[in-house]
């Protein structure tokens, strides 16, 4: 099951590598071969997570690897759905990039099979875990869309298009905030059936309130039209790590409930 | 006074009491909380005394970190208040103002036939007024702000009750045995059980409670992740530990006792001699020599047992290990060494069910109201026989989806008012 995941790996790779290639020589042909080539990454990365569900017989979500390979999952599906729908082009440069790096942790990751842990095993575990997927997948998708209206703004690109892309952006976010306050709710409640107390200040509860704080402060500040653009765009970009290490970093850095490897 | 009214009521004081809780809890969580004071003497050496003094060490319930809370709760509360007002009262002569709008866009007549068919599409209410149009959607979006504000108000109050109002115990409880609490409801454990040799899928006690009224809930099971409720009492299967097993017996009188261990005990009659029962080890290798190596690191159930004992004889100590089955007879007294039992940490907590509904009711209130908000913004766009405006009060989502749509079939465009 790993050559599945390092297939879909390398096929993201060379999708990124024609992306950027078409990027810089301008030729639509390789921009195009890029797209097919990542949907089919997506395809056999989509294999690799329903194999690897059925394999651990539970949702495919309970450690660092799992999370960080959904999280990829979701990044890609955000940027093919946005692709699709909007026909925004623009996103694939960086959303590629994005979707390759955070598969890139995943591979660095301890990738055994290990059977649920009893405080995992409950109803709350797909809509918590799976919620945070798609918030932290909104979030650098928004920063995706940040990082390509502050590109396209340096080259003076054209209004209409600056202007869905810094909407695209407020969306993901909003989006990304909705799910983001599931993921707390949700954790909450079973919080509280499983270690009795709804809050404990756990580091990981904490930096999931900070990430919510960052990010409601976002979109009171974009209320004001004067602030969008430039400087939606940078808080958008400069919020990226922050998730990355309310995800990562909490984890590896510090000790509480939700260390689980 | 209006202007700190003003002020307090203001998105500006929201914003700067979210950073300044958001900074409190980073630095809460990146100096460990609630430790002994040495630790951190030790720890961080100089700066400890800045720690102590600014009560970094216990940010979450510094006097600081609560005024910023209860501040915050002003703020969404004036806030929550004028919103709903200004809300309000905008919805009323909306359409008034909507249709008296000036054309943002003007459009070819084809480009007016397809902006018809998109907001037929969106299923838009279509409402003729003069000799305007106004196509309106999700009117009730408009609320999405205020309730969303008014939940985590309730949020934060509730939440603040639900974690400080109940009381919390952990309690050791051997099975068979009775826990009586202070108003007199009683726990009593029936069994438990590790569901696998390590203890790590899951564990499982039954247990009974009684309330002082004498209603019993029944043998009911208790597990990791599915408490028991029952009166305002709810059981958490929280840990499990294993105890020593030593039946005593007189071998005068002929009468014997069991003894559940887990701590260093002295099991006498006369008080000098008898036996310390010192540990009990999950585990051991004999080697060929008959050299005993005691292991430590298993965890869960305990495989091959072996406890340390001394026999102790007046001022004579002497260090002894036993095994399930082994029995020892000092001074009048015959030790037999059982299987361990294993037992459950039982955490009991008594709650407000009405706090815990009613935090879960604002739960649900800010999930409502965040999809308000952010997917039922309100539409409201006005067309006549030339062009179109958008109105209401979200108009960026219609503007920019208008147009896209819209683009080539724009014959000119005006600035937004």
């Amino acid at each position: 099951m790993k050559a599945l995941f390092f297939a879909a790996l390398v096929i993201y790779a060379a999708a990124v590598v024609l992306q950027f290639s078409g990027t810089a020589f301008k030729k639509d042909a390789l921009l195009r071969a890029s797209w097919y080539v990542f949907l089919a990454a997506f395809a056999l990365h989509t294999v690799f997570l329903a194999a690897r569900g059925v394999a651990a017989k539970r949702l495919p979500l309970s450690n660092q690897f799992e999370f960080a390979n959904a999280f990829a999952w979701g990044v890609a599906l955000m940027v093919i759905v946005l692709k699709i729908r909007l026909k925004a082009d623009w996103l694939c440069a960086a959303g590629m990039p994005a979707a390759l790096l955070v598969m890139g942790y995943a591979a660095m990751q301890p990738m055994e099979i290990h059977d649920l842990m009893p405080a995992l095993r409950s109803a709350w575990f797909g809509v918590h875990i799976g919620s945070a997927v798609l918030s932290y997948s909104s979030f650098v998708i928004a920063g995706v869309c940040g990082l390509r209206w502050l590109m396209a703004e340096k080259k003076g690109g054209e209004k209409r298009v600056l202007d869905q892309m810094d909407y695209l952006g407020y969306r993901m976010i909003a989006f990304g905030f909705l799910m983001l306050t599931v993921v707390i709710l949700s954790g909450a409640i079973w919080a509280e059936q499983a270690w009795s107390a709804f809050w404990t200040w756990d580091p990981k509860e904490v930096w999931a309130l900070i990430t919510w704080i960052i990010y409601a402060v976002y979109l009171h500040l974009r209320l004001r039209r004067a602030r969008r653009g430039a400087f939606t765009a940078w808080y958008a970009v400069v919020s990226v790590p922050v998730v990355f290490f309310t995800f990562a970093g909490v984890n590896t850095l510090m000790h509480g409930l939700h260390t689980y490897g | 006074m209006k202007k700190l009214f003003s002020f307090l009521r203001s998105m500006r004081f929201g914003v700067l009491l979210l950073a300044l809780i958001g900074l409190c809890s980073v630095a809460g969580t990146v100096i460990p909380q609630g430790r002994e004071i040495a630790w951190y003497a030790q720890t961080y050496r100089s700066f400890h005394a800045a720690i102590l003094l600014l009560r970094l060490h216990r940010v979450f319930e510094s006097w600081y970190f609560i005024a910023l809370i209860l501040l915050l709760c002003v703020n969404l509360s004036l806030c929550s208040l004028t919103r709903i007002r200004s809300v309000t009262r905008a919805a009323k002569n909306e359409g008034d103002r909507a249709a008296a709008l000036p054309d943002q866009k003007l459009l070819t007549s084809e480009g007016l036939a397809v902006l018809r068919a998109h907001m037929e599409a969106m299923r838009c209410r279509e409402e003729k007024r003069g000799g305007v149009t106004l196509w309106r959607k999700n009117g009730f979006g408009r609320y999405g702000t205020f309730v969303t504000h008014l939940s985590i108000l309730l949020t934060v109050v509730f939440g603040a009750l639900a974690l400080y109002t109940p009381t919390t115990e952990d309690h050791d409880i051997m099975p068979g045995e009775t826990l009586t609490l202070e108003d007199g409801t009683q726990i009593r454990i029936d069994s438990f059980r590790l569901t696998d040799e390590t203890g790590r899928l899951d564990y499982e006690s039954t247990a009974e409670i009684t309330l002082p009224d004498g209603r019993s809930s029944g043998v009911v099971p208790i597990r990791v992740n599915h408490p028991v409720s029952f009166g305002s009492y709810k059981l958490f299967q929280q840990s499990f530990g294993t105890a020593g097993s030593i039946t005593v017996t007189d071998l005068a009188g002929g009468g014997s006792d069991e003894f559940l261990l887990t701590e260093t005990s002295f099991l006498t009659a006369d008080g000098r001699s008898g036996l310390w029962y010192e540990v009990l080890y999950p585990d051991y290798i004999r080697a060929p020599s008959g050299e005993v190596t005691l292991i430590t690191l298993t965890e869960g159930s305990y495989p091959n047992p072996i406890y340390q004992v001394l026999v102790v004889s007046g001022e004579e100590y002497t260090p002894t290990l036993a095994v399930p089955g082994d029995t020892l007879e000092v001074f009048g007294l015959r030790f037999t060494f059982n299987e361990p039992v294993e037992y459950p940490g039982i955490r009991v907590k008594h709650v407000s069910r009405l706090f815990n509904g009613l935090l879960v009711a604002a739960f649900t209130l800010m999930i409502l109201g965040l999809y308000l908000t952010f997917f039922c913004e309100p539409v409201l766009v006005k067309t006549d026989e030339s062009g179109y405006a958008v109105a209401g009060p979200r108009p960026e989502r219609m503007r920019i989806e208008l147009e896209n749509l819209l683009e080539e079939y724009a014959i000119e465009a005006k600035p937004s008012p």
